[in-house]
């Protein structure tokens, strides 16, 4: 919201604030379900200590999020990602 | 009828012929609850991602079956006292991801480890077989 009014404002009156906008990697793609197994997809969604990263950092939609976030979790359940890495 | 994924988490350190083992066991239950076996997916030797009852290392199975929705309690029973599986998970699959699984591939990934098998001779193969029973 705060974003689409930004633009309204005449550009003068604002300083121009440069963000890029992010996209979502599998929206890029097509891809509508997220494969628990495809290791090769999620690794790159994963922090160096385990952690799945954030949307606001990845800059992957809601649903996709949403939908990686379960793809993990199974994927840590049956052990072929960590819950946790040693520093 | 529902579609089920499982995947299987057996001991490492198993012959192709106790893995078939396992999936004629599971097969037998299937066909004992009006289920069926649709494909089966060896995925072979990995690391896991954590240690599991002491091993790190697992022989992966991957299974697309039909089940009765009430017998899917009974079939983790069972997976749980089978003592060669170390650990498994179940999933009910729409009738779009089980189109899209049944049509895909195998996905490839990391399966390096699957190298570091010790190459057995087949003459040497008797022995191996006993000392396998030997460690279970």
């Amino acid at each position: 919201m705060a974003r689409s009014s930004g633009n309204k404002i005449s550009k003068s009156t604002r300083k121009k604030t440069q963000f890029t906008q992010k996209i979502c990697r599998f929206c890029a793609d097509k891809v509508t379900r997220i494969i628990f197994y495809d290791i090769k997809s999620l690794k790159p969604l994963i922090s160096e200590r385990g952690k799945i990263v954030s949307s606001r950092i990845s800059g992957n939609c809601a649903m996709h999020q949403r939908r990686l976030t379960t793809a993990i979790k199974r994927a840590r359940n049956i052990a072929l990602l960590p819950f946790a890495e040693a520093s | 009828m529902k579609s089920y994924q499982s995947v299987l988490i057996l001991k490492a350190d198993l012959d192709d012929a106790q893995v078939d083992q396992v999936i004629e066991k599971i097969t037998e239950f299937l066909s004992k609850n009006n289920g069926s076996l649709l494909k089966v997916d060896k995925w072979g030797k990995k690391r896991l991602g954590y240690r599991i009852k002491k091993s790190r290392f697992g022989y992966y199975l991957n299974i697309y079956h039909t089940c009765e929705s009430l017998k899917v309690s009974a079939l983790e029973a069972d997976y749980k006292l089978y003592d060669l599986i170390l650990k498994f998970l179940v999933i009910k699959l729409s009738a779009k991801e089980l189109e899209q699984e049944m049509k895909s591939d195998e996905i490839d990934n990391g399966v390096e480890e699957a190298k570091e098998k010790k190459p057995v001779t087949k003459s040497e193969s008797d022995n191996g077989v006993e000392e396998v029973k030997e460690k279970n």
